[in-house]
């Protein structure tokens, strides 16, 4: 959505309930930084944002030391993925695609990122009134 | 940071103690050859930086062949100049190639390696490729074993 120009137009801006960016790495160290990152940008913004750190996952394997043979003795290998997540609460959808847009060219290598978003859409019109009232209604004309 | 004990200076032999002692060890290490991979997160970083191996992330298998491939790649292009391991970068769809080169070669052959290592890779795997080249007059030694 790189845009140079500032565009008017007269459709109502999309409007976010919550953004939630989690953020997935190996290391810590990066991992805060990146945190420390997201958030001065967020208040550079005028956005408010909450950070939590989802528990850690480590996915382990246990491999046979040697190409043949030797079954008692093995090597264990293991993965870990640190998570962060990012809330952001009631946005619209351009100081979204701002946000999203300049973190995201920012990511650092060996991270990973999901985004969620909720969007707020206004009730359809034809479940606005109840369906009974507008058959009492039609019968009371069919009758008058 | 010469060796006092190594054989080919004027300092001593390494062979007058059998198993040579702490202080007669000769066999440069650097910081990346001298710690197990058990050190890895705690004294170690990683050499090649992608998200394959994250949970939940796929194409890990694709990314450690490049790896291997291109480790192939940099030690033939640049021979006897590699002073430590490759590292390798991915941020979205760019490659990094960082390496800490010896001073073997005259500059205009290495400005020209450069430029063709990265116009054949980035025609290889179809993706920008960046090589940034640090020299160092020598291997960078750690300790000696």
């Amino acid at each position: 959505f790189f845009c140079l120009f500032i565009t008017v137009s007269d459709e109502p801006d999309t409007l976010y309930k919550r953004l939630s960016i989690l953020v997935k790495a190996h290391d810590k160290a990066v991992l805060d930084s990146y945190e420390f990152f997201a958030v001065l940008a967020a208040k550079e913004l005028g956005i408010s944002i909450k950070v939590h750190e989802p528990p850690r996952k480590i996915e382990r394997l246990t491999l046979l030391k040697s190409v043949h043979i030797f079954k008692k003795h093995r090597v264990q290998y293991e993965m870990r993925t640190l998570y962060r997540c990012l809330e952001v609460k009631r946005l619209t959808g351009c100081t979204a695609n701002v946000y999203l847009e300049y973190i995201q060219r920012n990511l650092p290598e060996g991270v990973a990122m999901e985004v969620t978003k909720t969007q707020l859409q206004p009730l359809p019109e034809h479940i606005r009134e109840p369906i009974w009232e507008k058959e009492v209604k039609d019968k009371e004309e069919s009758k008058a | 940071k010469t060796n006092p004990a190594d054989p080919r200076g004027s300092g001593g032999s390494a062979r007058a103690c059998s198993p040579p002692c702490r202080r007669c060890r000769f066999s440069p290490v650097s910081y990346e050859e001298a710690h197990a991979p058990h050190y890895i997160a705690h004294r170690k970083g990683w050499l090649s930086a992608h998200t394959g191996n994250l949970d939940g992330e796929a194409h890990a298998a694709e990314r450690t062949v490049e790896d291997v491939f291109l480790r192939k790649f940099m030690l033939g292009t640049f021979p006897g100049c590699l002073a430590d391991h490759v590292v390798l970068k991915r941020r979205a769809n760019q490659l990094d190639i960082c390496a800490l080169v010896l001073r073997q070669l005259p500059a205009h052959k290495f400005y020209f390696l450069v430029g063709y290592s990265e116009t054949l890779l980035s025609h290889f795997y179809k993706c920008p490729v960046r090589l940034h080249l640090q020299t160092v007059p020598a291997k960078v030694v750690y300790k000696y074993l």
